[in-house]
């Protein structure tokens, strides 16, 4: 087979995968909320209400497209593929394993090692602001228009911790590329360790997580669609598959925001202390990394549902107050001990 | 060795895709049953007091700002960041670049936060 055709089927195979983990993430999401509430959840389509997704995306695609008389016409049809777009798009720069031999061709198991790596999700993460402003703006609603807002402020604040963060990630592996920190992630670190990004950045971690949550627009930072307030905030107005780009566009996003933890902080595809490429076949290898990849990120993917239910909402000034005045100062400090720490030890 | 970004052309290709496709087959698949109840602005059934567009709190362009500011001095770190390693062989040199660029940006917050710039009251 032609290299191009090799990207095509990747690109097809992992566009599908990337969905498909948020299909299901929004089954997870209502199923663990109803055991961690002692309630049944969605249990009547399929077995363990498994097809509820499917359901909830025929009723999505069979409801009438209303546009408000007082909307912006044109910007409010522009705010969801806005949106969308850049959400389905992050993935290409994951890499969800290592590499597998077929038909004696080694093929890297990432869409695309681009030089420029995670910063094409940070760049595509701030053109998504632009879909919820002008999707909350053209509504013309005040709920929409006042949720647009509070969504804009919070992910620009968030933007700058989130970058410091990732600043000094860099300045630790000398490289974008997701596939290249991964690799320089294996071994062992001060001789017991497993080698990851957590043990070297654990304040840079800790900035990270928080500062993706709030980007995820996910409880405890949910101001921009919190329901006793906004009714759902920015998407108000929307129905029909409008409103299914929305919701599902998050839910990708949060595919990805899990899937770039842990290939920057747990070692991505690499099990502690096992060399597996050591005793695996190559295309049992290159599945197994795989799975490694899917159940790190199946863990995060958790935890944002675990966090849910455990943790309150923010009020505002305390959500600005927390970025501002917390995440950043820290952000900057962390900067100065690693690169302190790097001109030491070189 | 290809840069890689075809690849990424193909994807976001992909995604345009599926995301016209999707509203495609939504604007096909639902009915048209127009009613002027309908197209009204959200508000629990009663007539609407006041325009959705007022005037809205400063502290928004406050942050949106300051925002401008730190997101570029973290753009500005990015490519020195990469080349860090190489550069902190030569001294210390690189180290108090980075160190000043920074203190600068830090002295601009303290001063931003107690101007109260982020309080939001």
């Amino acid at each position: 087979m032609a290299d191009w055709q090799i990207d095509l089927i990747k690109v097809v195979f992992i566009w599908v995968w990337a969905l498909l983990i948020a299909v299901v993430m929004t089954w997870v999401e209502r199923r663990a909320s109803a055991m961690m509430q002692d309630r049944l959840g969605p249990n009547r389509a399929g077995p363990f209400g498994l097809l509820q997704p499917l359901a909830d995306g025929i009723k999505l695609f069979t409801k009438e497209d209303i546009m408000p008389e007082k909307a912006r016409k044109i910007l409010f049809l522009l705010g969801p593929p806005l949106f969308a777009l850049p959400a389905f798009s992050a993935y290409a720069v994951v890499p969800f394993g290592d590499k597998i031999v077929l038909g004696g061709k080694e093929i890297i198991l990432q869409v695309s090692d681009v030089n420029i790596g995670f910063l094409y999700v940070l760049a595509l993460g701030a053109i998504g602001v632009y879909g919820m402003v002008i999707g909350g703006w053209a509504s013309n609603s005040k709920y929409s228009i006042l949720g647009g807002l509070r969504a804009t402020a919070q992910l620009i604040s968030y933007e700058v911790p989130m970058g410091l963060a990732l600043l000094t990630i860099v300045l630790l592996y000398g490289t974008f590329s997701l596939r290249e920190m991964v690799l320089l992630q294996q071994g062992t670190f001060l001789g017991f360790l497993p080698n990851w990004g957590i043990f070297k950045q654990p304040l840079g971690f800790i900035i990270f997580l928080v500062a993706a949550y709030a980007e995820a627009n996910r409880v405890p930072f949910d101001l921009p669609e919190c329901e006793s307030e906004l009714v759902t905030g920015y998407h108000t107005e929307y129905g029909s598959m409008n409103l299914g780009l929305y919701l599902f566009g998050e839910y990708v996003n949060l595919g990805t925001l899990a899937a770039i933890t842990v290939s920057l902080f747990f070692g991505g595809w690499t099990l502690p202390y096992v060399d597996m490429s050591k005793f695996l076949g190559p295309v049992a290898y290159g599945v197994a990394s795989f799975m490694v990849f899917f159940i790190k990120q199946a863990f995060f993917l958790f935890l944002f549902v675990w966090v849910r239910w455990t943790v309150p909402r923010f009020r505002y000034d305390q959500l600005m107050g927390l970025g501002w005045k917390a995440l950043i100062p820290l952000g900057l400090v962390n900067l100065f001990v690693t690169a302190l720490l790097v001109q030491l030890t070189i | 060795m290809m840069s890689g970004f075809e690849t990424i052309v193909m994807y976001l290709g992909m995604s345009l895709l599926v995301v016209l496709a999707m509203l495609g087959a939504s604007a096909l698949l639902g009915p048209f049953r127009p009613r002027p109840q309908k197209a009204t602005t959200f508000e629990c059934g009663v007539p609407l007091l006041e325009p959705g567009h007022k005037r809205y709190s400063v502290r928004y362009y406050l942050v949106a700002v300051l925002f401008l500011v730190f997101d570029l001095e973290t753009v500005l770190l990015y490519p020195l960041a990469v080349k860090y390693k190489a550069l902190a062989q030569l001294g210390w040199g690189v180290f108090f670049e980075v160190f000043i660029f920074v203190f600068v940006l830090l002295v601009g917050l303290v001063y931003a936060i107690k101007k109260g710039a982020i309080d939001w009251r």
